[in-house]
């Protein structure tokens, strides 16, 4: 007795730290951790935040008659309880009366239900006969905690539990409204907003929802807002919270990086996880998707070093296992990538990410069949995942079946209308297919929304030049040109001696000499077009010294006569505009 | 960020990145209702005196009950209960005893169960036999846990029904939360049981419709066996065929190419050729998208998607694929309306070449029926059709002599033999099924019965029968309910016969609304039919010009009978005109023509009717005579009812007008004969109830009595006419202007 006596004394003594450290606005009234997730969000925000003194650190909250008669029963449980021993902590809890101890005591039942369940997974005796194996004991929790709730007499804690067991017995509705009666009862418990969150599809949805007015509602609408990739929102958000005192906070910094990721500001999140790492230095959420950005960036010696750091904190995890992965891929060791994802898979296969990564690796390997299974699993995990519709589009176009690859390259262009890259696959699919209209479409849509490769031009130009539009082409390449100089890298494609050669050719025809030497001698900086650019400097003065007149009356405006005929404003330039790049 | 309550699943079969829902090939296991059907078959060997009847009845049980989904105690208890009272008795009482005791009892049970087989010769071969010896494997496989827990089922499962679990109250919260648990009470099923339930429901919907479940309840069992298992692909496929019944696009393409995602793998698993099982199903992948983009007339992506897969079947010098690519080609080209015919002879030819024979008929088929629209002699058609017939009957090849039978009554119907048509419809109709879902049973549910049946109707809506034709209506509306996809076929036949019974009554006011329907669904007949509305209306410019714009279309697609139909039309507007007659006798000759050398023998009556017609405003009722005469017979024999009537009048009045030339005596013999003649005419006229052309008649009949001199009978003519005078409105038309 003295030693339950002892646990309980320290047991306190720990609640009233977590109490302290949550935050100075809440009075959360503590029950144990119901979500690792959401403890440790509470307690990660309020390292972020100042310090306390002393005199204003909140006082434990009171104990009420009833928890003080539970509480033996409650350290007896919960000890069960956290040796996962669930049946028992339920059973030495089912004559309590505190909020607490009822608490404890459903959500053992309810654990005990799903682990009962997957253990049975493993035991059932045919594939079909798989997803047939349910929770049994949800129905019963159901009724239990229905009954309950109309009368009135569930907690925060106890709703956010109703709730999920209505979300597990797929009454979506309902468990929305028992999710926001949860966050109104305990604003502060950040489980119940994750589930409202899982089951929020649209922003019509979440625009309808009477959320409580709390602090924590930010931190909320700005995950969502990243969910529904509404990415300038979510920053907003994400930049008010760190102004209004979390700017220490990983969480949000980590946060902010990913939504730096999906908009593809590569710089920018790179920067951010550099920054997360330094301040939380054993941190391995979120890395594998630092991983990515390396990846990406093809920056070897970073992802390796993050690679063996991160092996060093935890080999077992599944981002560790996705890092690993995007390291061996790197490397070009794609069986050992495709291991390393697997292995992730086999840690939870509800990745969706690694689902779609070992896609990549099969496609790699060669081998489409592994990789269109992959991509399958990665939709059916997620069915708004364009990365894998893409994957599977280029899967299909590497098959030879452009026409089929369609209908994947335009889910993924759904999903993403703003996304160059599906823009610029569906017009190489149409290209193929001699569709050169809608061909040319794609091509010029993915130029105005911004093309991150800096291809779309080039080919777009390419068209019109094998259909012999030469005032289009000659004008795209105009652009293109621009486009490479002004972004001042060096890329390694770039084609720029080709569309230089060209526009040479092009105002050479159109007799406009001084334009076309110009472009000839900037042929002559490229190794291969320097050939091409003597021979046209040769052929251009032969045709001076016959003494023609260089022809001024052929207006530029003639020439240069819009690309296509939209009301989208082109960037004219005047050809001369040339001698003041440097390339 | 995993919850922490999603259920960590993890799947044991997944080898290489690849889940292989097979990898213990267990295809079917043990469930409590499996063992009451053992303990049925026990039951039935061990008991050797048995009624005949009875033994019959259960043999006949044993083979659905193996296959269908599992079912409720109470309900296999009440099936086995229909066939012999005693045998429940027993099956229940060695049920009872299993669950009763103890688990010993269950492994008793299966230990003694193969003593009572073990002898006899079913054990060894037959579906019962494999069966019994399924189980008894899959039981043995089981682990301890899974023994405890099929015992735990059997157990609830023998106790369901008689033991409330929860009150009232309870239940009523546990009731609303599962709408599919009604469907769910019959237990999940085994992969052998899903097999057997896809297999069956695609064959129900390509051979009978109704028979097969309605697309929303099909659907639902199709995503519960898809959410249990993603990886069962055939239901993806069974998803496609069930969305393109409703048309819908978005989800039959996307079930269509997750079923090939899926089968892309398996098949270069499963086939022992490796990598050339793959590649073929990437071929038939693009192929079937090509026929998802026909059927939904999207041409232009059908051609694309025809061309890649053609492309693919031929770098991989797949000529079965090729073979079908090709015959998708010709139909394509028909469905833009362009001329096939090179294509299809060469599909032919390849098809015999390759041995394909299902591919070598569908092909001559189609050969027949563009043949038939340009003309070809119709020994050569038939002959051909003839000899498409034996190979078919040869091969059982059920779903092309039904297409065949069809194709001689749409034949014999276009080239105008009512009688011939009849006899082939009938034919068709009385065939025995051969196919075993309706084997015995005459009808089936495809697009061959649907025409033949519409013509059916059309026939005997010429002959004025139309309480037999609401009848077939009525059959074609409960075989082919509005939403599946050949109910177009008689929804446009009856607003066809609809429209021509409004046309006959002089109620040109019904007919109009019928006109918009049937441009609807086939707008070229739309066209021919408002101008005919037009045209009865005396709108004769507007007729004119829609005439016009139809001559342009049927030019365009080669129609020839509503080339033929068009030039009456518009010769019939040209009488209206002052100098009409003359400017229409070029026009009809040249419809004349057209119809003879197509052999269209209704057409050709019809247009020699017309001449004959001119001929006689032209003032030369002689030769007008002549020709009457010479198509009478063929028009008594096949013709319409309304098509006699009017052949008989216009030979009464050719008589008449003779009659005004001739000498005296033969006067009298003359006009006694139109007399008679306009009788026979009348009586057919008064079968169809066409009222306009009774008056005319009687009109007649009184001028030509009082030319007798019948003084009575030339009253009742006149008061006949007056009736009906007063009761139609007066239209324009007078007696003289029409045929």
């Amino acid at each position: 007795n003295t030693d339950i006596h002892k646990h309980r004394q320290t047991e306190r003594q720990t609640q009233t730290q977590t109490d302290r450290q949550t935050d100075r606005q809440t009075d959360i009234h503590n029950h144990r951790q119901t979500d690792t997730n959401t403890n440790r969000q509470k307690d990660k925000l309020a390292v972020s935040l100042d310090a306390l003194p002393l005199n204003e650190i909140p006082a434990a909250p009171e104990l009420t008659e009833e928890d003080a008669r539970d509480l033996d029963a409650l350290c007896l449980a919960k000890s069960h309880f956290e040796l996962k021993e669930y049946d028992r902590a339920a059973y030495f809890l089912r004559g309590c009366r505190s909020q607490k101890a009822y608490f404890l005591y459903m959500y053992s039942r309810y654990l005990s239900g799903e682990k009962k369940k997957d253990d049975e997974t493993v035991d059932s005796l045919g594939p079909l006969e798989k997803g047939q194996v349910r929770n049994e004991a949800l129905r019963e929790l159901r009724v239990e905690l229905s009954k309950k709730h109309s009368a009135g007499e569930l907690d925060g804690f106890a709703l956010y539990l109703y709730g999920v067991v209505l979300r597990k017995l797929d009454l979506l509705k309902e468990a929305v409204e028992i999710f926001v009666a949860a966050t109104h009862a305990l604003p502060l418990h950040w489980g119940s907003w994750l589930e409202l969150c899982n089951l929020i599809t649209n922003i019509e949805m979440l625009k309808s929802l009477s959320l409580p007015e709390c602090w924590v509602r930010d931190f909320f609408m700005a995950h969502m807002f990243t969910e529904l990739q509404m990415i300038k929102e979510a920053l907003q958000k994400y930049q008010s919270l760190m102004e209004a005192g979390f700017a220490k906070s990983t969480y949000i910094i980590s946060q902010i990086a990913v939504a730096y990721h999906n908009i593809r500001d590569i710089d920018q999140a790179l920067y951010l996880f550099n920054e997360l790492r330094e301040q939380d230095p054993f941190r391995i959420e979120n890395m594998d998707t630092f991983s990515n950005l390396l990846y990406v960036r093809s920056m070897k010696p970073e992802l390796s070093y993050l690679a063996h750091n991160l092996v060093e904190i935890d080999k077992y995890r599944v981002e560790t296992c996705c890092v690993i992965g995007n390291y061996y891929s790197l490397r070009s060791q794609h069986e050992k990538a495709a291991l390393y994802f697997q292995r992730a898979l086999k840690l939870n296969p509800r990745c969706l990410g690694a689902w779609t990564l070992m896609g990549h690796e099969y496609m790699e390997m060669k081998n489409t069949s592994a990789a269109i299974q992959a991509y399958r699993h990665a939709i059916e995990v997620n069915k708004r995942d364009y990365r894998a519709w893409y994957g599977l589009g280029q899967t299909y176009e590497i098959l030879k079946m452009p026409f089929y690859s369609l209908y994947y390259y335009r889910k993924a262009h759904h999903l993403r209308p703003n996304d160059s890259r599906m823009l610029v696959a569906l017009g190489e699919c149409y290209e193929k297919l001699s569709q050169q209209v809608e061909a040319k479409k794609c091509y010029w849509r993915a130029y105005s929304v911004g093309d991150v490769e800096r291809m779309a031009l080039l080919k777009l130009a390419k068209l019109h030049e094998q259909l012999n539009e030469s005032d289009d082409a000659a004008q795209c390449y105009i652009i293109y040109i621009q486009d490479i100089f002004s972004c001042g890298e060096q890329l390694e494609h770039a084609e720029v001696s080709t569309a230089l050669r060209y526009l040479g050719q092009y105002y050479f025809k159109n007799k406009l000499y001084d334009e076309a030497s110009l472009c000839a001698q900037r042929c002559c900086d490229y190794n291969d077009a320097r050939e091409e650019g003597k021979a046209l400097l040769r052929q251009i003065s032969a045709v001076r010294e016959q003494g023609e007149p260089s022809s001024t009356d052929l207006s530029l405006a003639c020439v240069f006569n819009p690309l296509i005929n939209t009301t989208t404003p082109v960037r004219r330039a005047s050809p001369l505009d040339l001698s003041s790049v440097t390339p | 960020m995993a919850s922490v309550h999603e259920s960590l699943y993890f799947n044991p079969m997944m080898t290489n990145g690849v889940v292989h829902a097979n990898v213990f090939s267990i295809k079917d296991w043990v469930t409590p209702y499996k063992i009451a059907v053992l303990s049925l078959l026990y039951e039935m060997s061990t008991t050797k005196p048995m009624a005949l009847l009875d033994r019959r009845r259960l043999n006949k049980l044993i083979l659905p009950i193996q296959q269908g989904p599992d079912l409720t105690l109470e309900q296999f208890l009440k099936i086995v209960e229909e066939c012999c009272l005693r045998m429940v008795n027993a099956v229940k009482l060695r049920l009872f005893l299993m669950a009763d005791g103890e688990l010993q009892d269950m492994e008793h049970f299966f230990t003694m169960l193969p003593n009572a087989f073990s002898d006899s010769e079913a054990f060894k071969t037959s579906v019962v036999g494999l069966f019994m010896r399924q189980m008894l494997l899959a039981y043995n496989k089981l682990s301890f846990s899974q023994v405890y827990k099929l015992y735990k089922s059997l157990q609830q499962y023998c106790r369901r029904g008689n033991q409330p679990e929860l009150s009232a109250e309870d239940m009523e919260l546990t009731s609303n939360e599962d709408p599919r648990m009604d469907i769910n009470t019959r237990g999940p099923l085994s992969q052998k049981q899903a097999e057997y339930f896809l297999a069956r429901q695609a064959y129900l919907l390509k051979n009978d419709e109704n028979k097969a479940m309605s697309p929303a309840k099909l659907q639902d069992e199709l995503n519960n066996i898809l959410k249990f298992n993603p990886d069962f692909a055939e239901a993806h496929y069974l998803s496609y065929l069930n969305s393109m019944r409703v048309q819908d696009i978005y989800i039959s393409t996307h079930s269509l190419l997750h079923y090939f995602d899926r089968l892309i793998l398996s098949g270069g698993e499963g086939k022992s050729n490796g990598d050339e099982g793959y590649g073929r199903s990437l071929r038939y992948a693009v192929l079937n998208l090509a026929t998802l983009h026909c059927r939904f007339g999207h041409y232009q992506q059908a051609d694309l998607a025809l061309q890649e897969s053609i492309r693919i079947a031929q770098e991989a010098n797949d000529h079965v694929c090729l073979q079908h690519c090709l015959s998708w080609l010709y139909t394509l080209e028909q469905m833009k309306g362009s001329d096939s015919v090179v294509l299809t002879e060469d599909s032919v030819k390849i098809a015999a070449h390759f041995c394909l024979p299902y591919l070598a008929s569908l092909g001559i088929q189609s050969l027949v029926q563009q043949g038939a629209k340009q003309g070809m002699p119709a020994n050569k058609l038939l002959d051909a059709l003839r000899g498409t017939d034996i190979m078919h009957w040869k091969q059982s090849l059920s779903e092309l002599i039904e297409i065949s039978l069809a194709q001689t009554t749409s034949i014999w119907r276009m080239y105008g033999k009512s009688t011939m048509a009849r006899q082939q419809a009938q034919l068709l109709l009385n065939m025995n099924s051969l196919e075993p879902v309706n084997f015995g049973v005459q009808q089936n549910n495809t697009e061959a019965f649907a025409v033949t049946l519409c013509h059916l109707a059309e026939l005997h809506a010429e002959q004025g029968l139309y309480a037999v034709v609401s009848d077939i209506m009525k059959h074609l509306k409960q075989q082919f309910p509005p939403h599946t996809q050949h109910a177009k076929l008689w929804m446009l036949c009856d607003l066809k016969i609809q429209f021509e019974k409004a046309m006959n009554d002089g109620k040109y006011h019904l007919a109009d609304p019928h006109v918009t329907a049937i441009s609807a669904l086939n707008s070229t007949e739309g066209l021919y039919r408002k101008a005919q509305l037009l045209k009865a209306l005396n709108q004769t410019t507007k007729a004119s010009k829609i005439l016009k714009q139809l001559q342009q279309r049927c030019e365009k697609s080669k129609n020839t009978e509503m080339i033929i139909r068009m030039m009456l039309a518009s010769a019939e507007l040209h009488w209206d005109s002052a100098t009409g007659f003359a400017t229409a006798v070029p026009l009809l000759l040249q419809a004349l023509a057209l119809s003879r050398q197509h052999n269209l023998q209704s057409l050709t009556s019809e247009t020699l009717l017309h001449l004959a017609f001119t001929q006689l405003m032209l003032g030369i009722p002689e030769q007008a005579l002549v020709l009457v005469q010479d198509v009478l017979e063929s028009v008594l024999a096949h013709g319409s009812l309304i098509d006699k009537g009017r052949a008989l009048l216009l030979a009464a009045r050719c008589h008449m007008a003779l009659a005004g030339a001739a000498a005296q005596e033969h006067r009298l013999t003359a006009v006694e004969l139109a007399v008679h003649t306009l009788d026979e005419a009348a009586v057919y006229f008064s079968q169809l109830d066409c009222k306009e052309r009774m008056r005319d008649i009687h009109y007649l009949q009184a001028r030509l009595h009082h030319s007798l001199g019948n003084i009575s009978q030339r009253n009742k003519c006149a008061m006949l006419f007056r009736l009906l005078d007063q009761e139609l409105p007066s239209s324009g038309m007078t007696v003289v202007n029409r045929l």
